[in-house]
């Protein structure tokens, strides 16, 4: 690491440290909420509209402090991690944009799904207005479509409520029969 | 060359006390053949992802040894994951038994990975052997708390695999999670 990278380092340390005295932001919270119920572990593939949120995971500071975040190359290698973490007693959590989840779908239907494996899903939601890149088209337009095909419960995420958002989030899947979904509309 | 049953036999002689994850087809079937344990977790689907699911388990687990038995199919589906495995260092074998073939599904021919061992090097193992016989599969000795790549030329079956796994997959999960513990 150059002197450069580290002077630049540095800031998010002191912005940790005054987590104490200022409000958490959005993503913080959002953390915080997971981290309050007992999860261990976070990993995923980064989205922009997750952008504060995996810069939170990445620090390893504030509410990211006692919990592990493993990066990940692709969406259902993700799963695939959080479902061997969730096999043997941890509690993972697996964050993606909506173009993950179509690389994801092998591993919910024929892992999570079929062995009551179900790790909560933070995916962002691109395309959600139409007004989004031509590449977001389909699956922004189909995304709420495909989770209820799969029975995939679905709570969209209210940026000024992190913490109710997360536990309405668990308590749809409390049944231990479906995975729940975090669906993040605007960038935090 | 040692047929691929006999090779999954002698993994599981070579490291018994160890966490298993199996991929898909016919090996998960072989070892639930083979030796049955609650230290086992089986895929029955899912095909690519023993290794990510074995590096979860890993890191849930770090007291514990994890061997993946993975096919050259399912090995070749998703190099992907080898520099995240690599990332994290886990106490984990990973045994890519190679018959050559698509064996699960009729005998296909899958895409061949040239050198198995470069590439988990490259990819960041900090170990990897290719063994074709009994007698050297004996030899490889994985240093504990090693990465290791364990790449295994083995002959097909040239028959159906045993029974499917009996258990459902909710009753793997609970039978794994306790031993896992334990």
């Amino acid at each position: 690491m150059t002197d450069a990278q580290t002077l630049t380092a540095r800031p998010p340390a002191a912005t940790g440290r005054e987590n104490a005295q200022h409000a958490q932001s959005a993503a913080e919270a959002l953390v915080q909420a997971f981290v309050d119920r007992g999860f261990t572990h976070f990993t995923g593939v980064p989205c922009s509209l997750l952008k504060g949120v995996f810069r939170v995971l990445e620090s390893g500071e504030g509410p990211a402090g006692t919990v592990s975040y493993l990066p990940a190359p692709r969406e259902d290698s993700a799963l695939g991690v959080a479902s061997g973490l969730s096999a043997a007693g941890a509690k993972p959590v697996v964050l993606m944009q909506n173009s993950g989840l179509g690389y994801s779908l092998n591993v919910l239907t024929s892992l999570n799904l079929i062995y009551d494996l179900h790790v909560p899903l933070i995916v962002s939601w691109r395309g959600h207005d139409g007004n989004d890149a031509v590449e977001h088209d389909i699956i922004g337009r189909e995304l709420l479509n495909l989770l209820d095909v799969f029975g995939l419960r679905h709570t969209v995420f209210d940026p000024s409520d992190p913490h109710g958002s997360v536990e309405r989030c668990l308590a749809a899947a409390e049944d231990g029969r479906t995975t729940p979904v975090l669906i993040v509309k605007e960038g935090i | 060359m040692f047929g691929i049953q006999d090779a999954i036999r002698a993994v599981t002689e070579k490291f018994p006390t160890s966490l298993y994850v199996s991929t898909c087809g016919f090996i998960t079937r072989d070892l639930y053949n083979t030796a049955d344990r609650p230290e086992n977790f089986y895929l029955v689907g899912s095909m690519g992802m023993a290794a990510p699911v074995g590096l979860g388990v890993a890191l849930a687990r770090p007291g514990r040894h994890v061997v993946v038995l993975d096919g050259d199919g399912s090995f070749a589906m998703n190099p992907g994951a080898l520099p995240m495995i690599a990332e994290h260092a886990p106490d984990l074998v990973h045994v890519v038994l190679d018959n050559g073939v698509h064996e699960s599904t009729g005998g296909q021919r899958p895409v061949r990975i040239a050198d198995p061992v470069g590439m988990a090097l490259a990819a960041g193992y900090s170990a990897a052997h290719s063994v074709s016989s009994p007698e050297e599969l004996a030899a490889v000795r994985p240093e504990p708390g090693v990465t290791t790549l364990l790449h295994v030329a083995c002959a097909p079956r040239g028959a159906h695999a045993g029974k499917r796994v009996e258990w459902t997959p909710q009753q793997l999960v609970e039978r794994f999670r306790a031993a896992a513990a334990a």
